[in-house]
């Protein structure tokens, strides 16, 4: 492997240009952690964070709470009253000792908090955040669970805010998918080998957990699920389908529900949903890369490496893979261009001859079906 | 040479395409002399040499005159000519928010006919909790709060806490846009402490009309832009090249290193006037309610409208194109649009035969998009119903979902099928949220616009005009091929855009052919028989209910189609005998004897088989 110099499109024809481009990787994206009402963060913005840093901290089971009055701003007493016991008079000047009630605020309340101890056997302790004030009563998104959730990459924090979410620029390079589902995760990367392009199920075991797993051109929900009994962090493929993502949200819904707490899974399809082998460049990355440290982003999509100097695959400048039509998957050679052609069912495209593997004929593909790669 | 170039690039930018055009004035008037559409990834640059390239192929000289350079090299033109651009405004989510289900709807359907993505709750059916997760959800831009203009007991009880909550929101989220609608803009006190808003005026800021832009001296001989736009206005006064000047709203090509695009926001039109606060201070938008209007709602729509749109929004540039046509015209026009993140349905009608003053009423709505980002088991059914490939609903949703992310892809065989069925998917959607469209007389002409029918055959796409607008009469159908209509409603200067859509009419509007759509068909046996009448050709046919055909006649032709009913029939008045001027077209004349609406049959397959036998009839090369 080595550092392959760029492709020049235009050094080509102004035709090859005309050819959608497609990185291969993007260096420092930034990625987005999203938060809900209850939720709050636990860095601020400039903050560097290591992979593994506790970040957010959410309540899994939150309710509206009426909270009532809070200390800490005027609305707690009446007009002419001693200050409440959050306002501490020393040389003569009011200091506020705790931060104003505001919206998204961190709120921790409970029985125990409101002298009623005796009530309950077992005393609520429920925190969460703030959501607004009404009549001088706030209220809040608060429950008695709650998780911790670690940072997946290393990078910059950019934004962070209560109930909002996470912003960060990643530190290190990133291969951008197409549709991801799942939570943000990390493991080591993991390239088994795959036949005819595909990933059989046996080969997902209790040995490979804690990995990312590349895992061919298609992921089923069989696989997805045993991939998830067996603490793999994630998956890699070419494809994830729609069903596979609606299988995987509502088996996290369920567990969810259950209060059952699992390690993050996160799944990413790189080209789309349906059915293609994962791109040779693609593949060629991810294989120099296998065994170093890895994280599954949602959003965006990406597969986040922890290395700034990517290992780029040497290519032909004139590398091309068709993305969709009926040779999706297929990579080959660029032979110039075919003018406007005649497809099937009579309509007219902008077309490319391209020598598709070893075929001895090129063959004529839609444009826009194209796409070529650079670094 | 020392005259101005009398050339400029019209360009759309697309969410999934990106359509240049060369548009020059020759000839004594302004004509389109090449275009080309490629997905938007590709290179601009490219794309425009492409053009360059094609034209001075075919007739250098005419390049040379239009851009007034001899000889001069491709890349610097691509560089040296204006552009007049129009963009497609990114997909935006609005939360609606009110105090009964009732207010919600109402409030709902308007956000979707100005075009944002709407999630929305309403406080007697949801909890304050799940209300806070749609306000503070990262992808919402703008919180709608609406009440009545006097709110009723079930909404009144329920608006300090809305109030308090979307406050709360704005101050956890500064850039959240706040519009309060009706009887809700007594909350407006509520956002005293918000202080952040103050970047919302932007959007309620009047354009200035700055007037053609300055395009540098005058040659010798040429006229000033102003005296250039009346006398073009008037063609007996326009004969000579030294009319044209570049329309208001082109750019000046950019610099080396500017975006291709930069966006000149003072020329083009305003989107729309929101209201601003009555203070002044604009932390919030106040807005008339739900109700106010023509159409119920128009008024408020337009308020939304101005807070999602850019200036030289695509969708609304055609809209005002549409308007314009329907004036120079003198008749009914509609238009229908439909691409990756929404679609537009709009229509204008003079007030009277040499009335300057039009009624115009338009939707442009997110859900018009043929592949809407997460859609729901009732768009992948509607699709399925309406496709004549064979697929179960979670191989459609990855295809759909491969259509969103690649829009281009697979634009042939089976993926034009698809393509088509969730064209017509959008389609519906359009028309079913636009009853008072669907109240008028069938138009004079009906567009079809976007880029789903970039490659779409003309009498597939005529057909799926038929499909869907249906109503008795008779109409002209075109296809705006070279998506200029949006561009060209980017114009400010209403007479400078009338002046540009007079020259360029015919090139703008390729002709698909003519529809006959009568209502009031029997069933079962001949309806009567049609005469066609032309310069080429003469027909006569036998009607059969039920069925549609397709009569040759070529653009730029057109005859006199003279039809017999046995029974009585509505073909704009009632009556049995009626005798039509027909325009041709690309696709000829359309005779549809369809039911209105259609009737289609319950099972799935049998569906499958009768709009086989309808489209395998106008695609003939559907078995290539």
């Amino acid at each position: 492997m080595s550092v392959r110099r760029r492709t020049d499109a235009h050094a080509l024809a102004p035709d090859f240009a005309r050819i959608p481009a497609r990185r291969i990787i993007v260096v420092s994206p930034t990625i987005h952690l999203r938060l809900g009402p209850g939720d709050r963060v636990l860095v601020n913005a400039g903050q560097k964070v290591v992979a593994g840093t506790t970040i957010i901290e959410r309540t899994t089971d939150p309710e509206f709470v009426e909270v009532g009055r809070v200390r800490g701003s005027d609305n707690g007493r009446a007009a002419g009253t001693p200050a409440a016991p959050g306002w501490v008079s020393s040389t003569g000047t009011t200091v506020e000792r705790r931060r104003p009630p505001v919206p998204g605020k961190w709120w921790v309340g409970g029985d125990d908090r409101r002298g009623r101890l005796a009530r309950r056997d077992n005393p609520r302790r429920i925190a969460g955040t703030l959501l607004y004030e009404l009549n001088e009563r706030w209220t809040a998104a608060a429950g008695e669970r709650h998780e911790q959730i670690e940072s997946p990459v290393a990078g910059v924090v950019t934004a962070a805010a209560n109930c909002i979410g996470v912003s960060m620029k990643v530190n290190g390079a990133a291969i951008m998918a197409s549709v991801a589902g799942g939570q943000p995760s990390r493991g080591y990367l993991d390239v088994p080998r795959l036949v005819d392009g595909e990933l059989r199920e046996t080969s997902l075991d209790v040995g490979r957990s804690g990995a990312i797993i590349v895992a061919g051109g298609r992921v089923s929900a069989e696989a997805l699920t045993k991939a998830r009994a067996m603490s793999i962090r994630g998956m890699v493929a070419g494809s994830l389908g729609q069903a596979e993502l609606r299988d995987l949200a509502a088996s996290d819904a369920r567990q969810r529900a259950g209060l059952h707490l699992v390690p993050p899974f996160g799944v990413l399809g790189l080209d789309g949903s349906q059915r293609r082998p994962i791109a040779s460049p693609i593949l060629a990355v991810l294989a120099a890369l296998a065994g170093r440290e890895a994280a599954i982003v949602t959003d965006p999509p990406l597969l986040v490496l922890d290395v700034a100097d990517v290992p780029l695959p040497e290519l032909p400048p004139d590398w091309v893979r068709v993305r969709s039509g009926t040779h999706a998957g297929r990579e080959g050679r660029w032979l110039g261009s075919a003018g406007l052609h005649r497809f099937r069912a009579g309509i007219h495209l902008e077309a490319a001859n391209v020598r598709l593997g070893d075929d001895l004929q090129p063959t004529v593909i839609a444009l826009a079906d194209l796409e070529r790669f650079v670094s | 040479m020392s005259r101005q170039p009398r050339a400029f690039f019209a360009l759309d930018f697309g969410s999934a395409t990106t359509s240049a055009a060369l548009v020059g004035h020759a000839g004594g008037r302004w004509r389109l002399l090449a275009h080309a559409a490629a997905p938007s990834a590709t290179d601009l640059d490219a794309q425009l040499y492409g053009i360059l390239e094609r034209v001075g192929q075919a007739d250098r000289d005419l390049l040379d005159f239009v851009t007034a350079q001899k000889r001069a090299k491709i890349a610097a033109l691509v560089a040296d000519l204006s552009r007049l651009e129009s963009h497609s405004s990114p997909p935006r989510q609005i939360a609606v928010l009110a105090g009964s289900r009732r207010q919600r709807r109402r409030l709902e359907e308007v956000a979707a006919r100005a075009g944002w993505l709407v999630v929305g709750g309403s406080a007697d059916a949801d909890d304050p909790l799940a209300l806070s997760r749609l306000v503070l959800a990262p992808e919402t831009d703008a919180v709608l709060l609406g009440a009545d203009g006097i709110p009723s007991g079930d909404e009144r009880r329920h608006l300090p806490m809305l109030g308090a909550l979307v406050s709360a929101a704005a101050r956890c989220r500064p850039e959240l846009a706040v519009v309060l609608a009706g009887g809700a803009a007594v909350q407006e006190s509520d956002f005293s402490g918000t202080g952040a808003h103050d970047r919302i005026p932007q959007v309620a800021e009047t354009p200035a009309d700055t007037g053609p832009p300055d395009t540098g001296p005058l040659a010798p001989g040429e006229a000033e832009p102003a005296a250039a736009a009346e006398a073009a206005a008037d063609p007996s006064e326009a004969p000579s090249l030294a009319a044209p000047s570049l329309p208001a709203g082109t750019e000046a090509a950019p610099s080396e290193g500017d975006s291709p695009t930069s966006v000149a926001a003072p020329q083009v039109a305003p989107a729309s006037m929101p209201v601003s606060a009555p203070d002044g201070r604009d932390r919030v938008l106040l807005a008339p309610d739900g109700e106010a209007g023509h159409p119920a709602g128009a008024a408020l729509q337009q308020v939304l409208e101005g807070l999602r749109a850019r200036a030289d929004d695509t969708r609304l540039g055609i809209a005002r194109s549409v308007r314009t046509l329907a004036l120079l015209l003198d008749k009914p026009v509609e238009a229908v649009e439909v691409g990756i993140n929404g679609g537009l349905r709009c229509r204008a009608e003079p007030f009277g035969t040499g009335q300057l003053t039009v009624a115009a009423s338009h939707a442009a709505m997110a859900a018009g998009s043929f592949a809407p980002p997460n859609p729901s088991d009732d768009i992948v059914d509607s699709i399925l119903a309406w496709s004549t490939v064979v697929l179960d609903r979670y191989r459609l949703s990855d295809r759909l979902y491969d259509m969103r992310i690649c829009p281009w892809g697979e634009a042939d065989g089976e993926g034009a099928l698809l393509r088509l069925a969730a064209a017509k998917s959008a389609v519906a959607r359009l028309v079913a949220a636009t009853p008072e469209i669907s109240a008028r007389d069938m138009p004079y002409v009906l567009i079809a616009a976007g880029g789903v029918w970039a490659s779409t055959p003309p009498s597939v796409v005529a057909l799926a005009m038929a499909d869907l607008v249906r109503r008795p009469g008779v109409s002209r159908l075109a296809c705006d091929q070279a998506r200029l209509l949006g561009p060209l409603g980017a114009i400010t200067d209403e007479e400078e855009r009338q002046t540009m859509l007079k020259d360029l009419m015919e090139d703008v509007l390729l002709p698909l052919g003519s529809l006959i759509l009568p209502s009031g068909v029997r069933q079962g046996r001949s309806a009567g028989r049609m005469r066609v009448l032309g310069d080429s050709a003469n027909s006569d046919i036998d009607l059969q209910p039920g069925g549609i055909w397709a009569v040759e006649l070529p653009p730029g032709q057109t005859a006199v189609a003279e039809m017999d009913f046995k029974d009585t029939v509505r073909l704009g008045g009632r009556g049995h005998r009626f005798t039509v001027e027909v325009v041709g077209g690309l696709g000829g004349l359309f005779v549809d004897l369809r039911d209105i609406p259609l009737r289609l049959p319950d099972k799935a397959d049998q569906k499958r088989s009768t709009w086989e036998a309808w489209q395998r009839a106008m695609w003939s090369e559907i078995d290539e």
